[in-house]
């Protein structure tokens, strides 16, 4: 059998990796635990708590001390004696967390969004010594030039650009070390996009901030005006539980359905070839009998897992990005089942600007 | 050492360029003055050419997206690697030699069709909008591939004004002139 029981971790796109083919990899004596993929960069934490990463390294975002790009997984010797427990990418720089509670840095760095107080690039991992265990962080998350770091508390601290508001600052056009974004609620998750911004509060609201354009903070034109801080979303009536932020699209999964608004031009919305663009939360109807389990937004595509375990993709279609075929690649207006998995269960899913990753196990 | 990874073996190694072609159908748009925008039988549009032996289903876009708005482009990104391998695919190679030099029925030019389809299918029928030409020749003595480029959508009946633009690219140089010395070669000797 070509994929061991214990899975593998499935490429699409331009990856950098196999020449941009298709392709797949595995651990020889260890599982994928945390995938995601910036602009042109991918990272992976494993059980081992080891950091694997492969891809653009323009800016150094790989952290393995140069500038190069690399096309296979690489494992970040120098953060060996850390435990690496998960990652986040964004367009250009990485954020990881160590089982000591500790957050690194490294990559693009030209609006502060490595939380070092200054904006010098790194391409090696740096300690933000603003968060120390007491922190006890979940969740990270980055955008074009911004970081997220969320605690169990539900406290949100975010760093990096302001320019759209897109950390929730009024004033500022961009910040160098964590500063807390608050609306007095604890709040449960959080996703950066490349330009916006959006949270989930424990009691289920979905907030957005940042860029205003084409739709994707999903709030009505009156509210647009005050795009710098933290809004909650109307239009969406039950728990949201979680928010992925794309290029110019916002994708939520509620206890009930998928939500998807801002601009959809190439089927990232998933709503059908009539609707390129809306403000307005939308209801992805076309998989409301299926349980999702997890939403993930690239640039301009998107993909969710059920919750047995399969998966769908839609949106830009180039380059094969979204796990459709070899060599013939058309967008997706809806979600469309990933049927080269369907004899495998899908853990992770992370998409990039122009790659998706998988981490996927045989069905038994 | 734990830290390695496995990758199999891959089971297909890519086809070099002068064995295969690309053709992407990008996005589309039409100009707010073209009379295509107030009709309102046209809702929604694909787009498709036509390749010696394929068949038409494998070279229309898969979906029919609304019509474009004014100063709007609809985005297709529907691209076809056709096989051209000088072993298996003798004839889509001498058909485009054809097209090469211009004995081909559109004398050189692949034909790209915009096509309005009807929402409710029993009460209208699909009915070409409009036509774009690429023409191949500039290709292979350029030996440059076509990316992203704006080609001129005219209608059935006035083919002198242009009423929107097809956006489209085409790897297909390195084929283009693996095919014409082969095809030159055969002609001298
Ligand atoms: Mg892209
Ligand atoms: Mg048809």
């Amino acid at each position: 059998k070509m994929v061991p029981d214990s899975g593998a971790v499935f490429t699409f796109g331009k990856t950098k990796f196999a020449e941009n083919m298709p392709s797949k990899f595995w651990f020889k004596r260890d599982i994928p635990i945390s995938l995601s993929c910036g602009d042109e960069h991918t990272a992976i934490t494993t059980g081992n708590n080891k950091l694997f990463m492969f891809g653009s390294n323009n800016w150094g975002q790989l952290g393995l001390g140069s500038k190069s790009t690399v096309n296979k997984p690489t494992c970040v010797k120098a953060l060996k004696p850390e435990k690496v427990k998960f990652v986040a990418c964004g367009r250009n720089h990485t954020l990881i967390l160590t089982g000591g509670g500790q957050v690194y840095a490294t990559g693009g760095n030209n609006e502060g969004q490595l939380g070092l107080g200054d904006t010098d690039e790194r391409s090696a991992f740096h300690l933000i010594s603003f968060f120390t265990s007491q922190h006890k962080i979940k969740q990270l998350s980055a955008g074009s030039n911004t970081s997220a770091a969320l605690t169990e508390d539900g406290e949100l601290f975010m760093w990096g650009d302001n320019s759209e508001g897109q950390i929730g600052l009024q004033n500022i056009t961009n910040i160098c070390v964590p500063h807390q974004v608050t609306i007095g609620k604890p709040i449960s998750w959080i996703s950066c996009g490349y330009y916006h911004s959006a949270f989930v509060t424990t009691e289920g609201e979905l907030y957005t901030f940042g860029e205003p354009e084409s739709g994707k903070l999903g709030l009505p034109p009156k509210l647009l005006v005050n795009h710098k801080v933290p809004q909650l979303v109307p239009g969406i009536s039950e728990k949201v539980i979680q928010v992925a932020c794309g290029g110019g699209h916002t994708v939520v999964l509620t206890e009930k359905a998928v939500y998807t608004f801002g601009l959809g031009q190439f089927g990232q919305l998933g709503l059908g070839t009539f609707t390129f663009e809306t403000s307005e939360p939308k209801v992805i109807e076309s998989i409301k009998d299926k349980k999702i389990s997890h939403v993930c937004c690239g640039e301009n595509h998107t993909a969710l897992i059920t919750e047995s375990g399969l998966l769908y993709t839609f949106g830009d279609g180039r380059h094969g990005k979204l796990g459709l075929g070899m060599e013939n690649f058309t967008n997706q207006f809806v979600p469309t089942l990933c049927s080269s998995f369907l004899k495998y269960i899908v853990h992770l899913v992370a998409c990039g600007g122009c790659h998706m990753l998988v981490f996927a196990t045989p069905r038994l | 050492d734990s830290d390695e990874i496995v990758t199999p073996v891959s089971q297909k190694c890519p086809k070099a360029d002068s064995e295969k072609m690309c053709i992407e159908i990008v996005s589309l748009a039409f100009y707010p003055e073209a009379e295509v925008m107030c009709d309102e039988n046209v809702e929604q549009v694909y787009v498709e050419y036509r390749f010696y032996d394929l068949p038409l289903s494998e070279t229309e876009t898969p979906v029919s997206l609304r019509k474009p708005r004014a100063g709007e482009e609809i985005y297709f990104h529907f691209s076809k690697v056709i096989d051209l391998d000088p072993v298996e695919q003798k004839e889509r190679r001498q058909f485009l030699f054809t097209m090469l030099i211009g004995e081909d029925p559109e004398q050189g030019h692949l034909k790209f069709t915009v096509v309005s389809d009807p929402i409710e299918e029993e009460k209208k029928e699909c009915q070409e909008v409009g036509y774009a030409y690429l023409e191949l020749w500039p290709m292979l003595v350029s030996g440059r591939d076509i990316l992203e480029q704006d080609l001129d959508i005219v209608g059935p009946e006035d083919q002198a004004t242009p009423i929107g633009k097809l956006k489209v690219s085409l790897q297909a140089a390195a084929a283009l002139q693996a095919i014409y010395k082969e095809m030159t070669e055969d002609l001298c000797s």
